[in-house]
């Protein structure tokens, strides 16, 4: 073994962890090389002085610091132990009882029943038939109200309030015979023209009543206005209501008719046969 | 430790016991101050008892506290180093100087204030290996098993080391 081969060794020869083998091979070359000889010292004093560097005594107060650490560590984890399932479930077991058990199935055969009930209530329609009693004796109520403001309306002097009066019956869902005579008067007798012609589209409405296609059609030879008797015409063709041949012809009949309302009264008298 | 682990936390006392003094020197000769290695003590054996069930039963039990130790003295040197309190080597030496026996003769008290500065300018590495070789007293192959490397690796450190300690302590012997 060389120097080189025993200065590695060195440290292990003083930590003694060479094996027997080796040991003996470093000793018989330490024997013939001072100059390993020295480093040997040399590393043996740097050995021996760490050894001479003491270890204190670590105080008394470490063990019980140490104690009362371990103490209390193994009181919260008894406390976390104790407080993970087994308590849970003996929670849980106390708080079942067998009384809540019953109430618990008898509020819930009280909702069943509650539902059962629900549902077969509706069947019987007890408070939508009332409500739709009451909704209809109101809207007839209604009704009747309105004739009678539209009745006394058209008695009214101003031609603009018997213009409404024409224009309610549009709201009137079925006009009722005496509406129908109102109206029939307003268009034979009113002295305005405009309200007659309103009267007249009113009627037109309204034209499916037979009292109304019959007041039409005798209203035709009392009318003077041209303009009525044309829109009467129209709405004749309209209607193709032949019973009016007649009395359109009685017009052309009467000296002074105007030339339009003559020719128009032809047309409609052509259309119509 | 395995009692331990299976929940029987007295036996705590019986590792502490046993290993406490040994644990001390580590801590005491890595970091060169008393007081903080008590800390560290015991936040290795708190660690211990927190982190028991990370202890497979492989290995010794020694072993795994030197892996716990070197954590907390990391961790505690990196405390250190934030709270601006360095681990200055000249500090170092003088504290560990200060410790000294009355009794002993002034030449012999130079000589292991020498040494102790030597061993602080070592490297955390090198201090790391002889003290674990020259003070616990551990074999090549249970360091190796403390630094998870092999023991030849520990072997080469060691000689390391222990060269640099010569080279430090000599020069310094020389210049006085």
């Amino acid at each position: 073994m060389n120097c080189d081969g025993v200065n590695d060794k060195l440290p292990d020869w003083l930590s003694d962890e060479l094996s027997l083998t080796e040991r003996a091979a470093v000793d018989a070359h330490l024997a013939q090389c001072p100059a390993c000889q020295q480093e040997l010292a040399a590393t043996r004093q740097v050995w021996q002085r760490m050894g001479a560097v003491t270890t204190p005594e670590p105080s008394p107060e470490m063990r019980t610091q140490f104690y009362t650490m371990l103490h209390s560590f193994d009181e919260a984890e008894q406390a976390v132990r104790k407080s993970t399932w087994g308590t849970r479930i003996d929670s849980l077991r106390q708080w079942w009882t067998p009384q809540l058990a019953g109430r618990v199935a008898f509020s819930f055969l009280l909702l069943s029943l509650g539902l059962v009930a629900g549902y077969w209530l509706p069947g019987r329609h007890t408070p939508d038939v009332a409500y739709q009693q009451r909704i209809d004796t109101l809207s007839t109520q209604v009704q009747e109200m309105r004739e009678m403001m539209m009745l006394s309306l058209l008695e009214n002097p101003s031609a603009t309030e018997r213009l409404r009066a024409v224009s309610y019956t549009k709201d009137l869902s079925d006009a009722n015979g005496r509406v129908i005579d109102a109206l029939l008067t307003t268009l034979n007798n009113d002295p305005n023209v405009n309200v007659r012609l309103v009267t007249l589209e009113a009627l037109a409405e309204l034209a499916h009543d037979p009292r109304v296609r019959e007041g039409l059609v005798q209203s035709l030879t009392r009318q003077e206005s041209p303009l009525v008797q044309v829109a009467l015409a129209d709405v004749m063709v309209k209607l193709q209501e032949k019973r009016s041949l007649k009395p359109l012809r009685q017009i052309l009949r009467q000296a002074g008719v105007n030339e339009l309302v003559k020719s128009k009264i032809e047309q409609t008298i052509r259309e119509l046969s | 430790m395995l009692r331990v682990k299976a929940g029987d936390l007295n036996r705590m006392g019986l590792l502490f016991e046993r290993y406490h003094r040994e644990l001390f020197g580590f801590l005491y000769h890595m970091s060169g101050r008393p007081d903080v290695s008590e800390d560290m003590v015991q936040t290795v054996f708190y660690r211990m008892l927190k982190y028991r069930h990370t202890f497979t039963g492989n290995g010794a039990f020694r072993t795994w506290m030197y892996h716990l130790a070197r954590n907390v003295l990391i961790d505690t040197v990196q405390q250190n180093k934030r709270s601006a309190h360095h681990y200055d080597v000249a500090d170092f030496a003088d504290r560990i100087g200060g410790g000294l026996p009355a009794d002993e003769s002034l030449h012999r008290e130079q000589e292991l204030a020498l040494l102790r500065q030597a061993l602080a300018k070592l490297s955390d590495e090198q201090r790391e290996v002889l003290v674990l070789s020259r003070y616990q007293e551990l074999k090549y192959d249970e360091i190796a098993r403390i630094l998870d490397t092999t023991e030849g690796a520990v072997k080469v450190r060691v000689h390391r080391a222990m060269n640099a300690l010569k080279t430090i302590y000599l020069t310094s012997e020389h210049e006085r």
